[in-house]
């Protein structure tokens, strides 16, 4: 497979989203400009004016219509995909860590960095998906959280029934949806290892974690039990889940940017890591990077993903046929006997 | 290029007929224009048609002013909106790009098509040139029908203007934000290694190869490791000793035997002298017990003779052990001399009599007795 490079980011990349039919490609970065891809080709569809910070966090409604960004210039932005304008705008005191619309595009969920004087804060908006619709100012849930330490990342569960959350210390909570009640908390990661990253399976049944730790941890949603983990040589910065048939997740790290200068690029481990899901057992990886990867997304028809790095490129890889036709020996005797 | 369009949107029009999809009787720009909305608005996910075509080329001169041309194009027409655009521009009539095409096309022969064997089609069409010459155009084209099924959704998306920096930019993407990276052969595999293959060096792999070829036998018991690190070897002689009583039982016969050192016991034994000393051991040079009494040394071979040239010229006088030709390790070119045993030392005689002065390409051979090597 030939990697399509995309090199419209002048600075690292912190988050790349895919639109639900996986055509469009967005991508964040530390410079203060998202921007939009077409995934067949490379193409950029165009850019998004308006941040004047570092972007952390991108994602896009069901429908893609609706565009969301939040960063360091304390905002969280809802803009139109299709023109590029700025909808609405929200201000906090602090930096916006993630953010992610629910299942069906009704909810926005943001998360605000905890800094000096100021707790982590997790706000859901009400979000009216029609074309020239007014948003709302207020948001119906804010959960500020004070009793566990920062949260990094934070998405919908299925039906938006939880809000899971991950940690600065490697614990995995869970929050009711509605009232914004703690449910539920496991320390499924090694303590004070900083959980990265949070993908959800397709059906947001169960979530991938990636962690500083050198794990991924597929989890329950309803008990956040860890149903299988995934070990790798380097520190996470992102995991993602290959949707059916194929059974994949895709690991992606390295070491921290500021380490990189010291090491060459091959032990730099810049890979994009690709694990068995059920056998939790390293089938292959994809060079590629010359700086660690910071995020990797999955296109939720599976042919393709892409990874954002810290050296400012986003890696499209269409996959060619052998990734889908390979299967574990146990898979193929599986087969063989009709079931 | 309006020429090109109406080629194409020809085989758009017969294709949409072959093919039963959608028959659009059209007449007017305006209705052409409400069934292509119609489509966009439909949800259902469609069909696609990729229509490719191929020529093949050949160019042929024919009348003095007449250029035979041939054109190699290859189309592919994404949805069916554009090719509802193509069909319009053909029937209609009203396109701008027909207005500014001179009239001088109109007096053209029409253009002929006619079925191949092969399924493909030949096209003829006449033109004018930009140069005013009168250019006749044969195409063969033979189509293929690619069927994709897209969601609309994307079909849409993909037909929307882009924005910000890219406002305006024609479509396709653009050599500033996308290049292709080199290919990756990406396999799965089952019980991948970390750090395999893409990780050593071309000179860790030559080590490895090198460690793995050489074959490593203790001399005491044979098993694949060192001689120090065996196992037995407090317990046994190396091989071939093994047969000797032990030293601390030999005390007495040890003066006898002064000259062999080391015999019993575990003390260091020469080469030349294990195996009962029976053995002459081995000598430098190889397999090659050679016999220098029947050597000859052949001087003034020419750079671009081949051992197979001198066995050819010597073979003739015996039976030749051993051709040594001399060659150069970088050019791979002969140095000049040569050795040549042979089976037998009177035919080496011979061949040393008879071949001294032999002519070999432009230089002539001379031939002497190898000197006993030191």
């Amino acid at each position: 497979m030939r990697p399509i490079l995309l090199s419209g980011h002048e600075r690292a990349l912190t988050q790349v989203k895919f639109s639900k039919e996986g055509d469009l490609i967005f991508s964040v970065s530390k410079d203060h400009i998202p921007c939009a891809w077409y995934a067949a080709n490379g193409e950029r569809f165009g850019a998004y004016k308006g941040h004047i910070g570092a972007l952390w966090t991108v994602d896009v409604d069901p429908t893609t219509t609706l565009l969301a960004t939040g960063g360091a210039d304390n905002t969280l932005r809802l803009w139109e995909v299709q023109t590029g304008r700025e909808i609405k705008q929200w201000e906090f005191s602090t930096s916006i860590r993630r953010c992610e619309f629910s299942e069906d595009g009704r909810l926005l969920l943001g998360v605000t960095e905890k800094r000096t004087g100021q707790l982590s804060n997790i706000v859901v908006y009400n979000i009216d998906p029609t074309p020239g619709a007014s948003q709302p100012d207020e948001p119906i849930l804010r959960i500020v959280v004070d009793e566990l330490p920062r949260v990094t990342v934070a998405g919908f569960s299925y039906l938006s029934k939880y809000i899971i959350t991950g940690h600065e210390n490697g614990s995995v909570a869970q929050w009711d949806g509605k009232t914004g009640e703690l449910l539920h908390e496991v320390y499924s990661h090694d303590d004070g290892m900083s959980v990265t990253d949070l993908q959800w399976s397709a059906d947001r049944t169960y979530f991938l974690t990636a962690s500083k730790d050198k794990t991924a941890k597929l989890h329950d949603t309803n008990t956040l039990e860890v149903l299988k983990t995934y070990v790798a040589d380097t520190p996470l910065n992102s995991a993602a889940i290959t949707p059916e048939p194929t059974n994949y997740v895709i690991l992606g790290g390295g070491q921290a940017a500021m380490d990189v200068t010291t090491t060459s690029a091959r032990q730099g481990k810049f890979e994009a890591r690709f694990y068995h899901k059920i056998f939790e057992e390293e089938v292959g990886r994809v060079r590629g990077h010359f700086g660690p990867l910071n995020y990797v997304a999955v296109s939720p028809d599976g042919k393709c993903y892409c990874s954002g790095g810290e050296d400012g490129y986003v890696r499209v890889h269409h996959f060619d046929p052998p990734y889908f036709d390979f299967k574990f020996e146990v898979e193929r005797e599986k087969e063989r006997a009709g079931y | 290029m309006s020429r090109s369009f109406e080629a194409f949107s020809q085989l758009y029009l017969m294709l949409i007929c072959f093919e039963k999809a959608l028959v659009i009787v059209c007449g007017h720009k305006t209705f052409i224009g409400a069934a292509i909305a119609d489509f966009l608005i439909s949800s259902e996910p469609w069909d696609i048609k990729f229509v490719s075509t191929y020529n093949d080329r050949q160019p042929t001169r024919i009348q003095d002013n007449t250029i035979h041309d041939t054109e190699s194009s290859t189309t592919r027409t994404k949805t069916r909106a554009t090719m509802a655009a193509a069909v319009q521009n053909n029937l209609g009539r009203t396109d701008w790009a027909e207005d500014d095409e001179p009239d001088l096309a109109t007096a053209m022969p029409a253009p002929q098509t006619s079925k191949n064997k092969d399924g493909s089609e030949t096209i003829v069409t006449f033109f004018i040139n930009e140069e005013g010459k009168k250019v006749k155009r044969t195409q063969r084209i033979r189509r293929t029908v690619i069927k994709k099924k897209e969601n609309p959704r994307v079909a849409e998306r993909r037909a929307w203007s882009k924005i910000g920096p890219e406002a305006g930019k024609p479509p396709g993407p653009r050599s500033e934000t996308t290049t292709l990276g080199e290919n990756i052969v990406f396999r799965p595999t089952m019980g991948y290694k970390s750090g395999q293959a893409q990780e050593t060096t071309p000179q860790e792999d030559k080590k490895a190869d090198a460690l793995k070829k050489m074959q490593i036998k203790c001399r005491i018991c044979s098993g694949d490791h060192f001689t120090t690190k065996c196992p037995f070897k407090d317990t046994m002689a190396p091989e071939g000793e093994a047969a000797g009583p032990p030293a601390d039982l030999e005390d007495g016969v040890a003066g006898d035997t002064a000259g062999q050192l080391g015999t019993g016991g575990g003390g260091y034994v020469p080469p030349h002298l294990r195996k009962g000393g029976a053995g002459a051991g081995e000598r430098m040079g190889g397999k090659y017990e050679r016999d220098d009494l029947a050597t000859l040394r052949v001087t003034n071979v020419s750079e671009i003779a081949e051992e197979q040239d001198l066995r050819g010229i010597f073979e003739r006088y015996g039976r030749v052990t051993r051709v040594f030709l001399a060659k150069d390790r970088e050019t791979g070119r002969a140095k000049g001399f040569a050795f040549v045993s042979f089976g037998d030392r009177t035919d080496a005689a011979n061949a040393c009599e008879m071949a001294d002065g032999f002519g070999l390409h432009h230089l002539i051979l001379k031939v002497e007795f190898a000197k006993k090597s030191t």
